[in-house]
Protein backbone atom coordinates (compact mmCIF):
# COMPACT_ATOMS: atom_id res chain seq x y z
CA UNK A 1 0.00 0.00 0.00
CA UNK A 2 1.43 3.34 -1.01
CA UNK A 3 0.92 6.39 1.08
CA UNK A 4 -1.16 9.18 -0.32
CA UNK A 5 -0.42 11.86 2.19
CA UNK A 6 2.31 12.25 4.71
CA UNK A 7 2.27 15.11 7.19
CA UNK A 8 5.35 15.77 9.28
CA UNK A 9 5.43 18.16 12.20
CA UNK A 10 2.93 20.53 10.63
CA UNK A 11 2.20 23.62 12.73
CA UNK A 12 0.25 26.81 12.32
CA UNK A 13 0.10 29.79 14.63
CA UNK A 14 -2.31 32.64 14.27
CA UNK A 15 -0.57 35.18 16.42
CA UNK A 16 -0.37 33.62 19.85
CA UNK A 17 -2.96 30.97 19.12
CA UNK A 18 -1.58 27.59 18.15
CA UNK A 19 -4.17 26.36 15.67
CA UNK A 20 -2.19 23.24 14.79
CA UNK A 21 0.90 22.07 16.56
CA UNK A 22 3.38 19.50 15.41
CA UNK A 23 0.91 17.28 13.61
CA UNK A 24 2.07 13.98 12.16
CA UNK A 25 -0.25 11.94 10.00
CA UNK A 26 -0.05 9.34 7.29
CA UNK A 27 -2.94 8.47 5.06
CA UNK A 28 -2.53 5.35 2.96
CA UNK A 29 -4.22 4.95 -0.35
CA UNK A 30 -7.69 3.45 -0.11
CA UNK A 31 -8.31 4.59 3.44
CA UNK A 32 -11.32 6.61 4.44
CA UNK A 33 -9.64 8.73 7.01
CA UNK A 34 -11.65 10.80 9.45
CA UNK A 35 -10.25 13.84 11.19
CA UNK A 36 -12.38 14.23 14.23
CA UNK A 37 -12.46 17.14 16.57
CA UNK A 38 -14.65 19.76 18.13
CA UNK A 39 -15.14 23.08 16.39
CA UNK A 40 -11.96 25.12 16.35
CA UNK A 41 -9.69 22.13 16.83
CA UNK A 42 -7.64 22.85 13.72
CA UNK A 43 -9.29 20.52 11.21
CA UNK A 44 -9.91 23.08 8.51
CA UNK A 45 -6.57 24.79 9.13
CA UNK A 46 -4.83 21.46 8.62
CA UNK A 47 -6.70 20.84 5.38
CA UNK A 48 -5.96 24.42 4.31
CA UNK A 49 -2.26 23.84 4.78
CA UNK A 50 -2.11 20.60 2.80
CA UNK A 51 -4.04 22.37 0.03
CA UNK A 52 -1.65 25.33 0.00
CA UNK A 53 -4.15 28.04 0.90
CA UNK A 54 -2.84 28.46 4.44
CA UNK A 55 0.89 28.94 4.88
CA UNK A 56 2.26 26.54 7.55
CA UNK A 57 4.31 28.05 10.38
CA UNK A 58 6.41 24.90 10.42
CA UNK A 59 6.62 21.33 9.23
CA UNK A 60 5.95 19.78 5.86
CA UNK A 61 3.60 17.57 3.92
CA UNK A 62 3.95 15.34 0.90
CA UNK A 63 1.31 14.24 -1.57
CA UNK A 64 1.64 10.99 -3.49
CA UNK A 65 5.15 10.41 -2.18
CA UNK A 66 6.54 13.71 -3.33
CA UNK A 67 4.50 14.94 -6.29
CA UNK A 68 4.66 18.64 -7.20
CA UNK A 69 1.95 20.36 -5.07
CA UNK A 70 0.17 22.01 -8.01
CA UNK A 71 0.11 18.81 -10.05
CA UNK A 72 -1.02 16.95 -6.93
CA UNK A 73 -3.93 19.34 -6.33
CA UNK A 74 -5.29 18.58 -9.79
CA UNK A 75 -5.55 14.95 -8.64
CA UNK A 76 -7.42 15.89 -5.49
CA UNK A 77 -11.06 16.81 -5.28
CA UNK A 78 -11.49 19.07 -2.30
CA UNK A 79 -14.08 21.18 -0.59
CA UNK A 80 -13.22 23.34 2.37
CA UNK A 81 -16.01 24.46 4.70
CA UNK A 82 -18.69 26.25 2.70
CA UNK A 83 -19.24 25.66 -1.01
CA UNK A 84 -17.43 28.33 -3.05
CA UNK A 85 -18.92 29.17 -6.43
CA UNK A 86 -19.84 32.20 -8.49
CA UNK A 87 -23.45 33.00 -7.50
CA UNK A 88 -24.19 34.59 -10.86
CA UNK A 89 -23.26 31.44 -12.82
CA UNK A 90 -25.29 28.26 -13.22
CA UNK A 91 -24.12 24.91 -11.91
CA UNK A 92 -22.84 23.94 -15.34
CA UNK A 93 -21.02 27.23 -15.88
CA UNK A 94 -19.41 26.96 -12.45
CA UNK A 95 -18.27 23.42 -13.08
CA UNK A 96 -16.78 24.47 -16.43
CA UNK A 97 -14.32 26.59 -14.46
CA UNK A 98 -13.44 23.63 -12.26
CA UNK A 99 -13.13 21.36 -15.30
CA UNK A 100 -10.88 23.89 -17.02
CA UNK A 101 -8.60 24.07 -13.99
CA UNK A 102 -8.53 20.30 -13.56
CA UNK A 103 -8.02 19.76 -17.30
CA UNK A 104 -11.06 17.53 -17.45
CA UNK A 105 -13.36 17.37 -20.49
CA UNK A 106 -16.62 19.33 -20.13
CA UNK A 107 -18.50 16.14 -20.96
CA UNK A 108 -17.93 14.93 -17.38
CA UNK A 109 -20.04 17.79 -16.01
CA UNK A 110 -23.46 16.31 -16.77
CA UNK A 111 -22.32 13.02 -15.31
CA UNK A 112 -21.35 14.39 -11.90
CA UNK A 113 -24.34 16.70 -11.72
CA UNK A 114 -26.55 13.67 -12.25
CA UNK A 115 -24.57 11.72 -9.64
CA UNK A 116 -25.35 14.26 -6.93
CA UNK A 117 -28.96 14.65 -8.02
CA UNK A 118 -28.90 18.20 -9.34
CA UNK A 119 -29.63 17.47 -12.96
CA UNK A 120 -33.00 19.22 -12.97
CA UNK A 121 -31.46 22.41 -11.67
CA UNK A 122 -28.22 22.37 -13.62
CA UNK A 123 -29.04 25.49 -15.62
CA UNK A 124 -30.18 27.49 -12.63
CA UNK A 125 -27.94 30.08 -11.06
CA UNK A 126 -25.98 29.00 -8.01
CA UNK A 127 -27.47 31.81 -5.92
CA UNK A 128 -30.94 30.27 -6.26
CA UNK A 129 -29.79 27.03 -4.63
CA UNK A 130 -30.64 25.89 -1.14
CA UNK A 131 -27.79 25.11 1.23
CA UNK A 132 -28.19 21.40 0.60
CA UNK A 133 -27.99 21.88 -3.16
CA UNK A 134 -24.91 24.06 -2.79
CA UNK A 135 -23.30 21.34 -0.71
CA UNK A 136 -24.13 18.77 -3.38
CA UNK A 137 -22.71 20.95 -6.11
CA UNK A 138 -19.46 21.23 -4.21
CA UNK A 139 -19.33 17.45 -3.96
CA UNK A 140 -19.98 17.31 -7.70
CA UNK A 141 -17.06 19.69 -8.23
CA UNK A 142 -14.84 17.50 -6.06
CA UNK A 143 -15.82 14.43 -8.06
CA UNK A 144 -15.47 16.13 -11.43
CA UNK A 145 -11.97 15.09 -12.34
CA UNK A 146 -12.56 11.57 -11.01
CA UNK A 147 -9.69 12.15 -8.58
CA UNK A 148 -8.03 9.34 -6.62
CA UNK A 149 -8.26 11.47 -3.47
CA UNK A 150 -11.19 13.37 -2.03
CA UNK A 151 -10.99 15.88 0.80
CA UNK A 152 -14.32 16.65 2.37
CA UNK A 153 -14.67 19.17 5.14
CA UNK A 154 -17.96 18.80 7.00
CA UNK A 155 -19.70 17.51 3.88
CA UNK A 156 -23.08 17.11 5.51
CA UNK A 157 -23.13 20.48 7.20
CA UNK A 158 -26.49 22.13 6.81
CA UNK A 159 -28.19 19.22 5.12
CA UNK A 160 -31.52 17.75 6.18
CA UNK A 161 -31.59 14.16 7.49
CA UNK A 162 -32.42 12.75 4.07
CA UNK A 163 -29.65 14.77 2.46
CA UNK A 164 -27.20 13.61 5.13
CA UNK A 165 -28.10 9.98 4.48
CA UNK A 166 -27.71 10.46 0.73
CA UNK A 167 -24.35 12.15 0.98
CA UNK A 168 -23.07 9.46 3.35
CA UNK A 169 -24.27 6.79 0.96
CA UNK A 170 -22.48 8.64 -1.84
CA UNK A 171 -19.26 8.77 0.19
CA UNK A 172 -19.48 5.05 0.88
CA UNK A 173 -19.99 4.33 -2.81
CA UNK A 174 -17.02 6.47 -3.72
CA UNK A 175 -14.91 4.74 -1.09
CA UNK A 176 -15.99 1.36 -2.40
CA UNK A 177 -14.43 2.34 -5.73
CA UNK A 178 -11.06 2.37 -4.00
CA UNK A 179 -10.68 6.11 -3.60
CA UNK A 180 -8.86 7.65 -0.69
CA UNK A 181 -11.03 10.00 1.32
CA UNK A 182 -10.01 12.46 3.96
CA UNK A 183 -13.04 13.56 5.92
CA UNK A 184 -13.06 16.25 8.55
CA UNK A 185 -16.03 16.28 10.83
CA UNK A 186 -17.19 17.06 14.30
CA UNK A 187 -19.96 14.51 13.90
CA UNK A 188 -18.78 11.33 15.58
CA UNK A 189 -21.60 9.34 14.14
CA UNK A 190 -20.56 10.38 10.66
CA UNK A 191 -16.97 9.28 11.10
CA UNK A 192 -18.13 6.03 12.68
CA UNK A 193 -20.41 5.31 9.77
CA UNK A 194 -18.12 6.05 6.86
CA UNK A 195 -14.50 5.98 7.98
CA UNK A 196 -12.02 3.15 8.24
CA UNK A 197 -9.42 5.14 10.14
CA UNK A 198 -9.55 8.25 12.21
CA UNK A 199 -7.63 10.63 14.39
CA UNK A 200 -8.80 12.96 17.08
CA UNK A 201 -7.65 16.57 17.21
CA UNK A 202 -8.08 18.96 20.07
CA UNK A 203 -6.69 22.46 20.03
CA UNK A 204 -4.41 21.50 17.22
CA UNK A 205 -2.92 18.50 18.97
CA UNK A 206 -3.45 14.93 17.82
CA UNK A 207 -4.80 12.96 20.77
CA UNK A 208 -5.46 9.63 19.18
CA UNK A 209 -5.07 7.78 15.92
CA UNK A 210 -6.25 4.35 14.89
CA UNK A 211 -8.68 2.23 12.99
CA UNK A 212 -12.37 2.60 13.61
CA UNK A 213 -12.94 -1.16 13.94
CA UNK A 214 -10.34 -1.52 16.67
CA UNK A 215 -12.06 0.94 18.86
CA UNK A 216 -15.58 -0.33 18.34
CA UNK A 217 -16.92 -3.71 19.35
CA UNK A 218 -19.00 -5.25 22.13
CA UNK A 219 -18.80 -4.08 25.69
CA UNK A 220 -19.35 -6.11 28.83
CA UNK A 221 -22.64 -4.41 29.51
CA UNK A 222 -26.00 -6.01 28.83
CA UNK A 223 -29.33 -4.27 28.95
CA UNK A 224 -32.24 -6.36 30.18
CA UNK A 225 -35.77 -5.89 31.37
CA UNK A 226 -38.77 -7.98 32.29
CA UNK A 227 -42.28 -7.41 33.56
CA UNK A 228 -41.33 -7.86 37.20
CA UNK A 229 -38.54 -5.42 37.52
CA UNK A 230 -37.82 -5.82 41.24
CA UNK A 231 -37.72 -9.60 41.13
CA UNK A 232 -35.38 -9.61 38.17
CA UNK A 233 -33.00 -7.44 40.09
CA UNK A 234 -32.98 -9.59 43.23
CA UNK A 235 -32.52 -12.78 41.26
CA UNK A 236 -29.64 -11.33 39.30
CA UNK A 237 -27.82 -10.19 42.40
CA UNK A 238 -27.13 -13.81 43.21
CA UNK A 239 -25.85 -14.62 39.70
CA UNK A 240 -22.10 -15.20 39.72
CA UNK A 241 -21.38 -13.72 36.33
CA UNK A 242 -22.65 -10.29 37.35
CA UNK A 243 -20.42 -7.61 38.74
CA UNK A 244 -22.94 -4.82 39.18
CA UNK A 245 -26.46 -3.87 38.23
CA UNK A 246 -27.86 -0.40 37.80
CA UNK A 247 -31.12 1.09 36.61
CA UNK A 248 -31.14 3.12 33.51
CA UNK A 249 -34.14 4.58 31.72
CA UNK A 250 -36.59 1.85 32.63
CA UNK A 251 -34.37 -1.18 32.24
CA UNK A 252 -31.48 -2.80 34.03
CA UNK A 253 -27.92 -2.58 32.89
CA UNK A 254 -25.85 -5.54 33.96
CA UNK A 255 -22.10 -5.30 33.97
CA UNK A 256 -20.79 -8.82 33.52
CA UNK A 257 -17.51 -10.46 34.48
CA UNK A 258 -15.63 -13.60 33.53
CA UNK A 259 -16.90 -13.35 29.96
CA UNK A 260 -20.49 -14.06 30.84
CA UNK A 261 -22.45 -14.05 27.60
CA UNK A 262 -25.93 -12.75 27.04
CA UNK A 263 -26.90 -16.32 26.27
CA UNK A 264 -25.98 -17.62 29.73
CA UNK A 265 -27.64 -14.65 31.35
CA UNK A 266 -30.82 -15.38 29.46
CA UNK A 267 -30.68 -19.05 30.47
CA UNK A 268 -30.18 -18.15 34.11
CA UNK A 269 -33.20 -15.89 34.14
CA UNK A 270 -35.32 -18.44 32.31
CA UNK A 271 -34.39 -21.12 34.80
CA UNK A 272 -35.53 -18.81 37.55
CA UNK A 273 -38.87 -18.45 35.81
CA UNK A 274 -38.32 -14.96 34.45
CA UNK A 275 -38.88 -14.21 30.78
CA UNK A 276 -36.88 -11.31 29.45
CA UNK A 277 -38.52 -8.63 27.38
CA UNK A 278 -35.28 -7.09 26.37
CA UNK A 279 -31.78 -8.44 25.98
CA UNK A 280 -29.19 -6.24 24.28
CA UNK A 281 -25.43 -6.37 24.47
CA UNK A 282 -24.17 -2.83 24.40
CA UNK A 283 -21.66 -1.97 21.67
CA UNK A 284 -19.09 0.74 21.93
CA UNK A 285 -19.80 3.90 20.05
CA UNK A 286 -17.21 6.29 18.82
CA UNK A 287 -18.93 8.92 20.88
CA UNK A 288 -18.14 7.17 24.17
CA UNK A 289 -14.62 6.39 23.06
CA UNK A 290 -14.14 9.94 21.87
CA UNK A 291 -15.27 11.37 25.18
CA UNK A 292 -13.04 8.87 26.96
CA UNK A 293 -10.07 9.94 24.83
CA UNK A 294 -10.77 13.61 25.49
CA UNK A 295 -11.02 12.89 29.23
CA UNK A 296 -7.89 10.81 29.42
CA UNK A 297 -5.57 13.40 27.92
CA UNK B 1 -1.07 31.84 -21.13
CA UNK B 2 -4.13 30.78 -23.12
CA UNK B 3 -5.10 28.64 -20.14
CA UNK B 4 -4.93 31.60 -17.76
CA UNK B 5 -6.91 33.78 -20.13
CA UNK B 6 -9.56 31.12 -20.58
CA UNK B 7 -9.93 30.81 -16.81
CA UNK B 8 -10.87 34.48 -16.64
CA UNK B 9 -13.08 34.21 -19.71
CA UNK B 10 -15.13 31.42 -18.13
CA UNK B 11 -15.68 33.65 -15.11
CA UNK B 12 -16.95 36.70 -17.01
CA UNK B 13 -18.58 35.12 -20.05
CA UNK B 14 -21.97 34.81 -18.40
CA UNK B 15 -21.53 37.64 -15.91
CA UNK B 16 -24.08 40.23 -16.85
CA UNK B 17 -22.76 42.96 -14.55
CA UNK B 18 -19.44 42.82 -16.35
CA UNK B 19 -20.96 43.24 -19.80
CA UNK B 20 -23.20 46.09 -18.68
CA UNK B 21 -20.29 47.95 -17.09
CA UNK B 22 -18.07 47.37 -20.10
CA UNK B 23 -20.86 48.52 -22.43
CA UNK B 24 -21.43 51.68 -20.43
CA UNK B 25 -17.73 52.39 -20.37
CA UNK B 26 -17.35 51.97 -24.11
CA UNK B 27 -20.41 54.12 -24.70
CA UNK B 28 -18.92 56.87 -22.54
CA UNK B 29 -15.64 56.52 -24.42
CA UNK B 30 -17.33 56.88 -27.80
CA UNK B 31 -19.28 59.90 -26.57
CA UNK B 32 -16.07 61.57 -25.41
CA UNK B 33 -14.27 60.80 -28.65
CA UNK B 34 -17.06 62.02 -30.87
CA UNK B 35 -18.08 64.85 -28.61
CA UNK B 36 -15.18 67.20 -29.34
CA UNK B 37 -16.76 68.98 -32.26
CA UNK B 38 -20.12 69.25 -30.49
CA UNK B 39 -18.35 70.76 -27.53
CA UNK B 40 -16.66 73.34 -29.73
CA UNK B 41 -20.03 74.12 -31.34
CA UNK B 42 -21.40 74.61 -27.86
CA UNK B 43 -18.55 76.95 -26.95
CA UNK B 44 -19.26 78.93 -30.10
CA UNK B 45 -22.95 79.16 -29.28
CA UNK B 46 -22.00 80.52 -25.88
CA UNK B 47 -20.00 83.21 -27.59
CA UNK B 48 -16.57 81.89 -26.75
CA UNK B 49 -13.64 82.79 -28.95
CA UNK B 50 -9.93 82.24 -28.58
CA UNK B 51 -8.16 85.47 -29.50
CA UNK B 52 -10.76 86.09 -32.15
CA UNK B 53 -10.73 82.57 -33.52
CA UNK B 54 -13.95 80.67 -34.04
CA UNK B 55 -13.61 77.57 -31.81
CA UNK B 56 -15.11 75.23 -34.42
CA UNK B 57 -12.22 75.74 -36.79
CA UNK B 58 -9.74 74.41 -34.20
CA UNK B 59 -8.25 71.32 -35.91
CA UNK B 60 -8.68 68.99 -32.94
CA UNK B 61 -9.54 66.07 -35.21
CA UNK B 62 -6.61 66.55 -37.59
CA UNK B 63 -4.21 63.67 -38.03
CA UNK B 64 -1.92 63.06 -36.26
CA UNK B 65 -2.88 65.48 -33.45
CA UNK B 66 -6.13 63.63 -33.06
CA UNK B 67 -4.32 60.78 -31.31
CA UNK B 68 -2.97 62.91 -28.51
CA UNK B 69 -6.27 64.77 -28.21
CA UNK B 70 -8.52 61.71 -28.01
CA UNK B 71 -6.21 59.61 -25.87
CA UNK B 72 -5.92 62.50 -23.46
CA UNK B 73 -9.69 62.87 -23.19
CA UNK B 74 -10.32 59.13 -23.19
CA UNK B 75 -7.91 58.56 -20.34
CA UNK B 76 -10.24 60.47 -18.02
CA UNK B 77 -12.52 57.45 -18.16
CA UNK B 78 -9.89 54.90 -17.20
CA UNK B 79 -11.07 54.87 -13.62
CA UNK B 80 -14.35 53.33 -14.84
CA UNK B 81 -12.42 50.46 -16.34
CA UNK B 82 -10.64 50.07 -13.02
CA UNK B 83 -14.06 49.48 -11.41
CA UNK B 84 -14.50 46.39 -13.54
CA UNK B 85 -11.14 45.09 -12.36
CA UNK B 86 -12.03 45.87 -8.74
CA UNK B 87 -15.30 43.97 -9.02
CA UNK B 88 -13.61 41.01 -10.67
CA UNK B 89 -10.91 40.74 -7.99
CA UNK B 90 -13.37 41.37 -5.22
CA UNK B 91 -15.69 38.61 -6.44
CA UNK B 92 -12.90 36.07 -6.17
CA UNK B 93 -12.27 37.14 -2.61
CA UNK B 94 -15.78 37.52 -1.30
CA UNK B 95 -17.06 34.32 -2.92
CA UNK B 96 -13.89 32.56 -1.78
CA UNK B 97 -13.40 31.37 -5.32
CA UNK B 98 -9.77 32.49 -5.31
CA UNK B 99 -9.20 29.92 -2.59
CA UNK B 100 -11.24 27.32 -4.45
CA UNK B 101 -9.32 28.00 -7.69
CA UNK B 102 -6.06 27.38 -5.86
CA UNK B 103 -7.38 24.26 -4.15
CA UNK B 104 -8.47 22.99 -7.54
CA UNK B 105 -4.97 23.40 -8.93
CA UNK B 106 -4.34 26.98 -10.09
CA UNK B 107 -0.97 28.28 -9.00
CA UNK B 108 -0.84 31.75 -7.53
CA UNK B 109 1.35 32.78 -10.43
CA UNK B 110 -1.25 31.54 -12.87
CA UNK B 111 -3.97 33.42 -11.02
CA UNK B 112 -1.92 36.62 -11.18
CA UNK B 113 -1.30 36.02 -14.87
CA UNK B 114 -5.00 35.49 -15.56
CA UNK B 115 -5.90 38.80 -13.95
CA UNK B 116 -3.08 40.71 -15.64
CA UNK B 117 -4.09 39.33 -19.02
CA UNK B 118 -7.65 40.31 -18.24
CA UNK B 119 -6.46 43.86 -17.55
CA UNK B 120 -4.31 43.90 -20.68
CA UNK B 121 -7.20 42.74 -22.84
CA UNK B 122 -9.61 45.27 -21.32
CA UNK B 123 -7.11 48.05 -22.00
CA UNK B 124 -6.62 46.71 -25.51
CA UNK B 125 -10.37 46.72 -26.22
CA UNK B 126 -10.53 50.30 -25.00
CA UNK B 127 -7.55 51.27 -27.18
CA UNK B 128 -9.12 49.57 -30.17
CA UNK B 129 -12.36 51.51 -29.69
CA UNK B 130 -10.43 54.71 -29.35
CA UNK B 131 -8.44 53.94 -32.48
CA UNK B 132 -11.57 53.14 -34.47
CA UNK B 133 -13.37 56.28 -33.35
CA UNK B 134 -10.22 58.28 -34.11
CA UNK B 135 -10.20 56.92 -37.65
CA UNK B 136 -13.86 57.78 -38.12
CA UNK B 137 -13.56 61.28 -36.68
CA UNK B 138 -10.39 61.88 -38.66
CA UNK B 139 -12.10 60.73 -41.84
CA UNK B 140 -14.88 63.21 -41.21
CA UNK B 141 -13.01 66.24 -39.92
CA UNK B 142 -9.30 65.94 -40.68
CA UNK B 143 -7.84 68.45 -43.07
CA UNK B 144 -5.06 66.09 -44.00
CA UNK B 145 -5.29 62.46 -45.05
CA UNK B 146 -2.79 59.72 -45.85
CA UNK B 147 -0.99 56.92 -44.07
CA UNK B 148 1.97 59.09 -43.09
CA UNK B 149 -0.36 61.39 -41.12
CA UNK B 150 -2.78 58.80 -39.88
CA UNK B 151 -0.19 56.44 -38.46
CA UNK B 152 2.05 59.13 -37.07
CA UNK B 153 2.17 59.49 -33.28
CA UNK B 154 0.74 56.03 -32.69
CA UNK B 155 2.83 56.09 -29.52
CA UNK B 156 -0.07 57.85 -27.86
CA UNK B 157 -2.23 54.81 -28.38
CA UNK B 158 0.40 52.70 -26.68
CA UNK B 159 0.67 55.25 -23.87
CA UNK B 160 -3.11 55.16 -23.52
CA UNK B 161 -3.06 51.38 -23.22
CA UNK B 162 -0.18 51.47 -20.75
CA UNK B 163 -1.88 54.17 -18.68
CA UNK B 164 -5.00 51.98 -18.26
CA UNK B 165 -2.96 48.86 -17.50
CA UNK B 166 -1.10 50.61 -14.68
CA UNK B 167 -4.19 52.14 -13.11
CA UNK B 168 -6.01 48.79 -13.27
CA UNK B 169 -3.02 47.05 -11.69
CA UNK B 170 -3.22 49.59 -8.88
CA UNK B 171 -6.93 48.76 -8.59
CA UNK B 172 -5.99 45.07 -8.41
CA UNK B 173 -3.57 45.74 -5.55
CA UNK B 174 -6.05 47.94 -3.68
CA UNK B 175 -8.76 45.29 -4.01
CA UNK B 176 -6.46 42.78 -2.36
CA UNK B 177 -5.61 45.16 0.47
CA UNK B 178 -9.07 46.61 1.07
CA UNK B 179 -11.43 43.71 0.65
CA UNK B 180 -14.64 45.67 0.25
CA UNK B 181 -15.23 46.67 -3.35
CA UNK B 182 -17.33 49.71 -2.44
CA UNK B 183 -14.52 51.16 -0.38
CA UNK B 184 -11.95 50.51 -3.08
CA UNK B 185 -14.09 52.15 -5.74
CA UNK B 186 -14.63 55.26 -3.63
CA UNK B 187 -11.03 55.39 -2.44
CA UNK B 188 -9.59 55.00 -5.93
CA UNK B 189 -11.96 57.53 -7.49
CA UNK B 190 -11.38 60.14 -4.82
CA UNK B 191 -7.65 59.61 -4.81
CA UNK B 192 -7.33 59.74 -8.59
CA UNK B 193 -9.62 62.67 -9.23
CA UNK B 194 -9.26 64.68 -6.02
CA UNK B 195 -6.78 63.81 -3.33
CA UNK B 196 -3.68 63.50 -5.45
CA UNK B 197 -4.35 66.54 -7.69
CA UNK B 198 -5.14 68.66 -4.63
CA UNK B 199 -2.09 67.37 -2.78
CA UNK B 200 -0.07 68.21 -5.89
CA UNK B 201 -1.37 71.78 -5.89
CA UNK B 202 -0.65 72.17 -2.18
CA UNK B 203 2.85 70.81 -2.59
CA UNK B 204 3.67 73.23 -5.40
CA UNK B 205 1.80 76.30 -4.18
CA UNK B 206 1.67 76.27 -0.39
CA UNK B 207 4.05 78.89 0.99
CA UNK B 208 5.60 76.50 3.49
CA UNK B 209 6.20 73.83 0.87
CA UNK B 210 6.91 75.45 -2.46
CA UNK B 211 10.50 76.34 -1.68
CA UNK B 212 11.46 72.92 -0.41
CA UNK B 213 11.76 69.56 -2.10
CA UNK B 214 7.97 69.11 -2.28
CA UNK B 215 7.26 70.55 -5.74
CA UNK B 216 9.89 68.23 -7.21
CA UNK B 217 8.14 65.20 -5.76
CA UNK B 218 4.82 65.92 -7.43
CA UNK B 219 5.66 64.29 -10.79
CA UNK B 220 6.57 61.10 -8.98
CA UNK B 221 3.18 60.62 -7.39
CA UNK B 222 1.41 57.53 -8.77
CA UNK B 223 -1.44 59.13 -10.69
CA UNK B 224 0.61 62.10 -11.80
CA UNK B 225 3.21 59.72 -13.22
CA UNK B 226 0.72 57.86 -15.41
CA UNK B 227 -1.13 61.04 -16.38
CA UNK B 228 2.18 62.43 -17.66
CA UNK B 229 2.25 59.68 -20.27
CA UNK B 230 -0.16 61.78 -22.31
CA UNK B 231 0.32 65.49 -21.65
CA UNK B 232 -2.48 68.04 -22.01
CA UNK B 233 -2.57 68.78 -25.75
CA UNK B 234 -4.97 71.72 -25.93
CA UNK B 235 -2.74 74.68 -25.03
CA UNK B 236 -1.21 74.30 -28.47
CA UNK B 237 -4.37 75.75 -29.96
CA UNK B 238 -3.65 79.01 -28.21
CA UNK B 239 -0.09 78.83 -29.51
CA UNK B 240 1.61 77.55 -26.40
CA UNK B 241 4.47 75.12 -26.45
CA UNK B 242 3.36 71.63 -25.39
CA UNK B 243 4.95 68.23 -25.02
CA UNK B 244 3.74 66.35 -28.07
CA UNK B 245 5.62 63.12 -27.41
CA UNK B 246 5.39 60.41 -24.83
CA UNK B 247 8.39 61.25 -22.69
CA UNK B 248 10.92 58.72 -21.50
CA UNK B 249 10.70 60.27 -18.05
CA UNK B 250 6.97 59.57 -17.81
CA UNK B 251 7.50 56.02 -19.07
CA UNK B 252 10.15 55.36 -16.45
CA UNK B 253 8.19 56.90 -13.58
CA UNK B 254 5.00 55.02 -14.43
CA UNK B 255 6.87 51.75 -15.04
CA UNK B 256 8.42 51.99 -11.59
CA UNK B 257 4.95 52.31 -10.10
CA UNK B 258 3.76 49.33 -12.13
CA UNK B 259 6.67 47.30 -10.78
CA UNK B 260 5.81 48.34 -7.23
CA UNK B 261 2.17 47.29 -7.69
CA UNK B 262 3.19 43.93 -9.10
CA UNK B 263 5.58 43.26 -6.24
CA UNK B 264 2.83 44.20 -3.78
CA UNK B 265 0.29 41.90 -5.43
CA UNK B 266 2.73 38.99 -5.56
CA UNK B 267 3.65 39.53 -1.93
CA UNK B 268 0.04 39.52 -0.77
CA UNK B 269 -0.95 36.52 -2.88
CA UNK B 270 1.96 34.50 -1.57
CA UNK B 271 1.67 35.49 2.05
CA UNK B 272 -1.99 35.72 2.77
CA UNK B 273 -3.83 32.82 4.33
CA UNK B 274 -6.98 32.25 2.34
CA UNK B 275 -9.14 31.20 5.24
CA UNK B 276 -12.67 32.38 5.16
Amino acid sequence: MSNTLEIKGLSKNFGKIKAVSNLNLTVDSGQVYGILGPNGSGKTTTLGMILDVVAPSGGSYRWFEGMQPIAARKKIGAILETPCFYPYLTAVQNLRITAHIKETPFSRIDEVIRQVGLYDRKDHKFKTYSLGMKQRLSIAAALLADPPVLILDEPTNGLDPQGIAEIRQLIKEIAANGKTILLASHLLDEVQKVCTHFCVLRQGVKLHEGSVNDILGETDEIEISSTDHARLKTELESFKGVESIFDESGHLVVKTINGTSSESLNKYCFDKGITLKRLVTRTKSLEQEFLKILKEK
Amino acid sequence: MIRALKLEWLKIRNYRTFWILLGMYLLALVIICFGGMFFLEYLKSQGANFDGIDPTILPIYDFPDIWQNTTYLGSFLKVLLAFIVIISINNDQSYNTLRQNIIDGVSKKEYLLSKLLFIAVLAFISTLFLFASGLINGAVYSHVWGASYIFDEMEFLFAYWYDIVILCTLAFLLSLVIKKSGFVIIALTLYTLMFEPIAGVIMTEAPFMKNGIWPHLVPYMPIHAINDLIEVPFPKYIFREIEDNVTISALVRSSVWLAIYLVGITFILNRRDLKS
